[in-house]
């Protein structure tokens, strides 16, 4: 038919045009059903740094928590999409993965941010993560239930009702299955803005919820300035009181760590945890640690960049966070050190944190047997030579495990303690 | 008559083209990159500006940024953008910005203690975090917002 080779060219040209404008068209039909997400384009892979699935191997955050009788519950973003697993073998296999959400690139995969995730003594399962909800980067925290021990879990709505930005939420359960969360909230920030003083950070709401997270009280504000890109620490006290440490901002733009307790009636003083006197605009996506033991000692664990002190420290508080002892450096001087995490029980206290030489990040330990009087030397308990996320730990019956998702070892659930 | 119908078709695909996303400028930065875009400087004053679109001391910052190479257009500075995000919405605030023809990198892997140790060791991935490197390849970090009054004059005379 076309023999005219000209014409046959263009032909060909025409029909690849055609052909791309197609796709052009798919993607933009795509983009705009698709709610969620941002857009359906995502950039070029450069190299094997770049892991592709939703899969627990492509996870850049994993959060576990243990049930009584000591299943373990993982939730993970990765490939912009949230989910859950179960293993019963101390995270050696996992059942099938649940997928809770998919939010594409508009997923919260920043460095402090992880989804979160509790079980009560019933077997029901609830689940907080954040996602950007707009083009201007405001944030949303959803929630989802299982009541079928996590099988299934109900399509995720909005924690709270509100059109500014809800960031990383930080849960925690107690004892009579109610439940608490602690979120970074930019409505304070928002409404400065709307009235011409515009200023930076966010606050620290909080909400409780005794129907398993149905239904959650009216939100309230432990502190109207913090810094709004930090993880928020939490800890029960031995009242089952809520005990929080985050970054603040302190009058002259100064982020310095805090805690405050928050009892039933609402949200005590803010108390400083050091004057590190860190003054900055930025954000340092490094939130503190927290851990109360059974003589209500507080225990904090933090990153600072302050005139006064600059790397990783840990103080305690024996009166609810009015005064704290001398901050200790943790860590080898001259290392990079990140991420410490605590956990407390009875007079025991451990101790993680995260160490980069260059080569290999490793997760060393500490144990202190006297509520943080003296503290064992510092023990290697792993390490990688690929991505890896914050360790964290968890209990499990009398053991204490480090839970560490690394990209090229996989999910590691390494017993680093007894409770005596 | 085929031809009309395909050279059609051909238009309104282009026009669809044309008007989607607005093009995509910014280059993939990763691990083991760093040695290499210092020494695009040549021996002169360089800063390399590591910001995130999620920062919001960041996003209040690049129109200034933009502002400053408007003035100084010698000055030599690299923008290195570390949320992973669509790269559409990067370009969207580099353009808001007036950043959207400057040099624009993207970080394609996470953005983790890996990818910065060679930058700065010690460095924990505050942002907005400029490095500045000298006439004599001497870096400096900087990290917090810029007091563009104070930049060296040397950086500006590119």
């Amino acid at each position: 038919m076309m023999t005219n080779p000209i014409l046959r060219k263009l032909n060909a040209f025409l029909t690849k045009t055609l052909l791309w404008g197609v796709l052009g068209i798919c993607v933009q039909a795509n983009a705009q059903t698709d709610h969620s997400s941002h857009s359906t384009m995502s950039a070029p892979s450069k190299g094997a740094n770049v892991c592709q699935g939703v899969g627990l191997e492509c996870a850049n955050a994993a959060t576990p928590f243990i049930t009584k009788d000591g299943q373990l519950f993982l939730a993970w973003t990765a490939g912009g999409v949230v989910s859950v697993s179960q293993s019963v073998d101390g995270g050696k296999t996992f059942s099938p993965a649940v997928k809770i959400a998919e939010h594409g690139k508009a997923l919260d995969t920043g460095s402090d941010a992880r989804p979160q995730i509790v079980s009560d003594s019933k077997g029901n399962v609830f689940l907080a993560y954040a996602f950007f909800k707009d083009s201007n980067w405001n944030a949303q925290i959803n929630t989802t239930r299982s009541i079928d021990g996590g099988k299934t879990f109900s399509a995720p709505e909005s924690l709270v009702r509100d059109s500014s930005s809800q960031r990383f939420p930080s849960l925690l359960i107690k004892p009579d299955d109610s439940l608490f969360i602690a979120w970074i909230d930019k409505r304070l920030v928002a409404a400065a803005k709307q009235s011409g003083s515009p200023r930076l950070g966010g606050s620290i709401a909080y909400s409780s919820s005794v129907d398993g997270g149905k239904n959650f009280q009216a939100e309230k504000f432990a502190n109207e300035s913090s810094c709004e890109c930090c993880r928020i620490g939490v800890s029960l006290d031995p009242k089952n009181q809520v005990a929080i440490a985050y970054r603040a901002i302190f009058p002259g733009g100064i982020r310095d760590q805090a805690s405050q307790v928050i009892t039933s009636k609402g949200a005590e003083p803010i108390r400083r945890v050091a004057d590190d006197d860190w003054k900055t605009d930025a954000c340092p996506h490094h939130g503190p640690s927290i851990a109360v033991s059974k003589s209500g000692k507080f225990h904090v664990a933090w990153y600072t960049q302050g005139a006064k002190r600059s790397g990783v420290f840990y103080a305690n508080s024996s009166d609810q966070g009015i005064t704290y002892s001398k901050p200790s450096r943790i860590g080898a001087d001259g290392a990079n050190v990140a991420r410490p995490y605590l956990l407390a029980s009875g007079k025991q206290v451990w101790l993680v944190w995260k160490e980069f030489d260059g080569t290999y990040s490793s997760i060393y330990m500490k144990q202190s047997h006297d509520d943080g009087t003296s503290w064992s030397e510092a023990k290697l308990v792993s390490k990688t030579s690929g991505y890896s996320d914050h360790p964290l730990l968890v209990r499990r019956d009398r053991e204490i495990l480090l839970s560490w998702l690394t990209r090229t070892d996989g999910y590691q659930l390494i017993q680093i303690g007894n409770i005596q | 008559m085929k031809k009309y119908w395909l050279s059609f078709i051909f238009l309104m695909a282009l026009a669809v083209q044309t008007a989607s996303a607005d093009p995509i400028r910014m280059k993939p930065y990763q691990a083991g990159d760093w040695s290499g875009l210092v020494k695009t400087a040549n021996g002169s004053p360089l800063a390399i500006h590591f910001w995130g679109v999620t920062c919001p001391a960041c996003v209040k910052e690049m129109p200034q940024w933009g502002a400053f190479l408007k003035r100084n257009p010698k000055a030599k500075v690299l923008f290195i953008q570390v949320d992973d995000v669509a790269p559409e919405m990067m370009q969207k605030m580099l353009n808001k910005a007036g950043l959207d023809k400057a040099n624009n990198y993207y970080v394609t892997g996470p953005f983790d203690e890996r990818l910065r140790y060679e930058i700065d060791p010690k460095w924990h991935g505050e942002t907005p975090t400029t490095i500045f490197i000298d006439q004599n390849g001497k870096a400096s970090r900087k990290t917090g917002l810029i007091n563009f009054q104070q930049l060296p004059s040397a950086l500006k005379e590119g």
